[in-house]
């Protein structure tokens, strides 16, 4: 049965069914989530659960950290840790260029402003003559 | 309800039903996972150093009537800056542009494992005073205006404290976390406050805060909006495609999600939300401690009323502190991104920032 009424409610609508329950109730809903996640309780219980789920977890990562390290050795291969310190080597090598490269920007530019400083000054010169 | 007649559906009815809701569905599905044509406007990559890149916007008015100064964006560091320029028609880049700035984007980009023990220190004294030498050899300008938002804006803050003669005429900040007084002003603040949490465990779980914990950190805080509510919103307007392409775009931007620097994210709590060391004056980046009395840049602090990630009580307090002799602050209706991509920002943020740069961009 199609139940037609002034709000157009309709049973086989199920997205229209959700609708008029979230339209009553989601900002009661929304407004309660927002109060029990702002509370020490919440923030307690979340910090708690996150360090059990850490300290669990710690022995399995360095398990694997270790067996994948022994395994990227055995075939010749550079560890996590080797790969790592490289990228770091590479971002302290374009630090140093980007040095170089401003240095560089500042003989360059330094040639144009004394010339025009001095093209100023001449000027300057020739008008007071 | 009123029940004002009642009847049996017939077949053609509840086919043409189902078919209705199965194509709504698909273009739900395609929504929610496809994504949207964002950050379109032209741009030029004039300088990288690690992951960070420097944007040169294409100027679109000519250059006799662009502003002097150059205008440089700095986003946060734990999502990618693209908000800036969401998309064609409703974009702040496209505005700016269109109003003559020189502009330039900083995108800090995604932090590789190498990169865990970036800091704060490195970000505002190694990082910022490059792009701003960039800015300066390219723009020939010697000084400029600054935009930050979020941790964009704490990191110009420090910058603006630290390099007070650095050239940097104004400073605009957007929904800037800087006070951490106040301990229960949002969930945030609580939940990093709390003794129990202990960010170091996690840094040295994982090198890097991972994007996906950040972004369920900031989804929890309005958990019924974010994990129900804007899906039924974009149910329920599926069929209007204003909402659509607006809905699909901030959709590709938050489901853009990139991991924060360890060391940033360890400094980030201890320093700031449990130690408040800005406000409190005990904070030093690199051996200098950061004075907010040497703010002198001219400020403009732009405010969220409904932000509920930095609460207005931890952008307002630095009001009183900083040494600018000319400084507003500009309160908004609106939520932390909502200020700026939101369906109203072009009518309220947007022009109230370009007035306030153009009066200073001589």
């Amino acid at each position: 049965m199609i139940q037609e009424n002034q709000d157009n409610f309709n049973p086989f609508d199920p997205t229209g069914i959700l609708k008029t329950i979230r339209d009553a109730n989601m900002e009661t809903w929304s407004k309660m989530m927002i109060e029990s996640v702002n509370t020490d309780a919440y923030a307690r219980v979340t910090a708690e659960m996150l360090d059990a789920w850490l300290s669990n977890s710690a022995p399995f990562r360095k398990a694997i950290e270790a067996a994948m390290t022994k395994a990227l050795g055995n075939v010749n291969m550079p560890s996590r840790a080797e790969v790592i310190s490289l990228a770091e080597r590479l971002t302290n090598i374009e630090m140093r260029l980007d040095d170089m490269e401003a240095k560089l920007d500042e003989s360059l530019r330094a040639p144009r402003k004394n010339g025009a400083a001095s093209k100023h000054r001449s000027r300057g010169e020739e008008g007071s003559k | 309800m009123t029940t004002t007649e009642m009847r049996t559906p017939t077949l053609a009815e509840l086919s043409a039903e189902l078919l209705k809701i199965y194509e709504k569905s698909k273009t739900f599905n395609r929504l929610v996972t496809t994504d949207a044509k964002i950050a379109q406007t032209p741009k030029t990559l004039v300088w990288t150093l690690n992951k960070a890149k420097l944007y040169r916007y294409v100027p679109v008015v000519p250059e006799e009537q662009r502003h002097k100064l150059p205008l440089l964006m700095v986003f946060a560091i734990m999502n990618r800056p693209h908000v800036l320029d969401l998309r064609p028609g409703h974009s702040f880049v496209e505005y700016m542009l269109r109003h003559g700035y020189d502009l330039y984007l900083l995108d800090w980009g995604a932090p590789g494992p190498e990169d865990r023990n970036l800091q704060f220190d490195d970000y505002t004294l190694e990082y910022l005073p490059r792009v701003v030498r960039k800015i300066k050899a390219l723009s020939g300008s010697e000084r400029l205006n600054m935009l930050g938002w979020c941790l964009g804006a704490l990191i110009s803050t420090m910058y603006a404290c630290l390099r007070p003669n650095d050239g940097l005429e104004s400073l605009v900040l957007l929904t800037a976390p800087l006070d951490f007084t106040d301990k229960k002003s949002s969930g945030f603040i609580r939940w990093t406050s709390n003794q129990a949490f202990d960010p170091d465990r996690l840094v040295d779980a994982f090198g890097n805060m991972p994007g996906e914990m950040i972004d369920y950190g900031a989804k929890a805080l309005k958990p019924v909006e974010n994990f129900v509510g804007s899906y039924l919103n974009l149910w329920d307007n599926i069929d209007n495609p204003k909402v659509v392409e607006s809905w699909h775009a901030m959709n590709t931007w938050v489901r853009e999600i990139i991991p924060m620097a360890g060391g940033a994210y360890r400094q980030l709590v201890n320093e700031f939300y449990k130690e408040n060391r800005l406000m409190t004056g005990k904070l030093v980046l690199r051996g200098e401690p950061v004075d907010l009395g040497q703010l002198k840049a001219k400020l403009l602090n732009v405010i969220a009323e409904g932000d509920h990630i930095t609460p207005p009580c931890q952008s307002e307090g630095i009001m009183d502190r900083i040494g600018s002799q000319d400084k507003e602050v500009f309160r908004v209706r609106g939520g932390h991104i909502g200020i700026m991509a939101g369906s109203g920002a072009e009518r309220t943020t947007w022009p109230h920032i370009e007035n306030w740069l153009a009066a200073r961009s001589h």
